[in-house]
């Protein structure tokens, strides 16, 4: 293993952390420099432990088709086990883990996603019912109070909804404030975001156990919503998943989702302001397929190349996740390279969705942009058997959103445009804030 | 037309079942894991062609794929 070549090393290593400092700083804009700096395999350290970031759409692939049992997902993201509990997703046995994913993806089958469409159309249009000819908002907080609705009425049921209160969305986002990159290094230092993630998630254990419990007494007939998909979950051997584990079932698919899709909507409002041009191609699809009598969800559920293809665009400029990680557990060959046990292996959307050679121009938002024909270019939702099951949810809900939106309203930004930037207080890219978007009724616009 | 599909990349999602029932099929993978999915005609006739290009379209992993001899 000695003689097989080492990948270019990034420059600016620390003596005892690395490149932890930067890194810790802006993640994805770490990355791109590392990328810039060495090419497709980049070694960083952070605190000790070897990193290399793989950038090409050939090592994507060999990384995306490798077995569990030699790069592992679950090593790595042991970050995640106090957010989602012992005994769910990672702080389960590999076998566990891959069938409790199979529940998820249970839950967001075809024929179920007619009931959230409607459940996500009522809601997306009662929440701007009330927006008026015109206004101003701060869009990234918008649609997290949006996203929660929506989630929580499609996972928990319309009850549930109809009593959530602050504290909820208070809870995910003490959960959501312990993924930094210090949890990266660990997770259980006493840093005062962890304790607070530790005691918002003992807060939602008693909420959510309780909704099952009602659950489980209730007379009335199976409800279409995810609650009732972990109700019945069964594991290859026949036997039920734990009533106490659901509460982490709920979150970790909240989880998944929450953030990612209102992230990924205020990003698309965001670069809809920034290009009139395109808004008017996009609400002209709209304008054709929705409003002759079919509802918001029928719609949703269309097929909207127009909208669909700007959506993926800003996907690729700004994916959610910006560092998708595996850890070497049996020696991993690409080429010529060798990666020993224990390197950890980064493969950044935001840094791969750069690549001149699959993308011409790549900083230029291009909704016309041709996908590339390597189906492993493209990772917003990551690739292969550990692909996100949720994308064709996210899809909906933010294809429902912005219909809604932008049949009624013309988007414009506030602020000057240098001013919207990508910003990463945790592993999430985000627009910076205040992220002021200008609505205005399109009656009075046309 | 000739339909092939990579089930590394399949996690039994359904959408093509949902579009061309008659040309796949989602099963059980019997361990407890995915399902995914089986092809049942993989030489349909010309007649399923829209239907299977949408299955094709609407893959959310991009699993599937159509060759044709000419």
């Amino acid at each position: 293993m000695t003689d097989s070549p080492r990948p270019r090393i990034v420059s600016g290593a620390k003596p005892e952390t690395g490149h932890y400092e930067e890194f810790l700083d802006h993640p994805a804009h770490f990355l791109y420099r590392a990328w810039q700096e060495c090419g497709e395999l980049a070694e960083f350290d952070l605190n000790g432990v070897r990193h290399v970031l793989v950038a090409s759409a050939d090592i994507q692939e060999a990384i995306f088709r490798a077995p569990d049992e030699q790069l592992s997902t679950s090593a790595p993201y042991q970050y995640m086990v106090p957010v989602f509990g012992e005994g769910i997703q990672y702080g389960a046995p590999l076998e566990i883990e891959r069938q409790q994913v199979k529940f998820l993806s249970n839950a967001l089958r075809p024929a179920k996603m007619k009931a959230y469409a409607q459940a996500i159309a009522e809601e997306v249009e009662a929440f701007i019912a009330d927006w008026g000819e015109e206004g101003e908002k701060e869009f990234h907080d918008t649609f997290k109070a949006l996203v929660l609705r929506t989630s929580t009425r499609c996972l928990m049921g319309e009850e549930f909804r109809r009593t959530l209160s602050d504290e909820f969305g208070a809870l995910f986002h003490d959960l959501e404030e312990a993924i930094s990159p210090s949890a990266i290094v660990d997770a259980h230092s006493g840093e005062a975001a962890f304790t607070r993630r530790d005691e918002a998630r003992a807060r939602l254990q008693t909420m959510l156990m309780q909704a099952v419990r009602e659950r489980r007494g209730s007379k009335e007939d199976a409800l279409p919503d995810m609650l009732q998909t972990f109700l019945e979950a069964r594991y290859a051997d026949g036997s039920a998943l734990a009533d106490e584990l659901i509460p982490g079932m709920v979150i970790w698919i909240m989880f998944a989702g929450f953030h990612t899709s209102s992230n990924t909507a205020a990003w698309v409002s965001l670069e809809l302001a920034r290009h009139p041009e395109y808004q008017r191609e996009v609400t002209q699809e709209i304008d054709e397929v929705y409003g002759h009598g079919e509802d918001l969800s029928f719609t949703a559920l269309r097929e909207m190349p127009t909208l669909e293809s700007f959506v993926g665009e800003t996907l690729r400029l700004h994916p959610p996740l910006c560092t998708l990680m595996r850890q070497v557990m049996q020696p991993f060959e690409y080429k010529d390279y060798v990666f020993d046990v224990g390197t950890i292996l980064v493969i950044s959307p935001y840094v791969s969705h750069r690549l001149p050679d699959l993308y011409p121009d790549p900083e230029k938002f291009d909704p016309h942009r041709p996908l590339p024909e390597k189906v492993f270019a493209s990772i917003a939702f990551g690739g292969g058997k550990r692909k996100c099951v949720g994308n064709a949810f996210a899809f909906l809900q933010v294809k429902a959103i912005m219909t809604a939106l932008l049949s009624r309203y013309e988007l414009s930004l506030v602020d000057p445009p240098e001013t919207y930037r990508e910003v990463m207080p945790s592993l999430i890219l985000r627009p910076s804030s205040p992220c002021m978007l200008r609505y205005q009724s399109r009656s009075t616009t046309t | 037309m000739k339909v092939i599909a990579d089930l590394q990349l399949c996690q039994g999602h359904g959408m093509c079942e949902n579009e061309a029932p008659e040309v796949f099929r989602v099963v059980d993978s019997g361990d407890g894991t995915y399902s995914h999915v089986e092809i049942l005609d993989p030489e349909p006739g010309g007649s399923l062609r829209t239907q299977v290009e949408a299955a094709v379209r609407f893959c959310p992993n991009r699993a599937l794929s159509i060759e044709d001899s000419t």
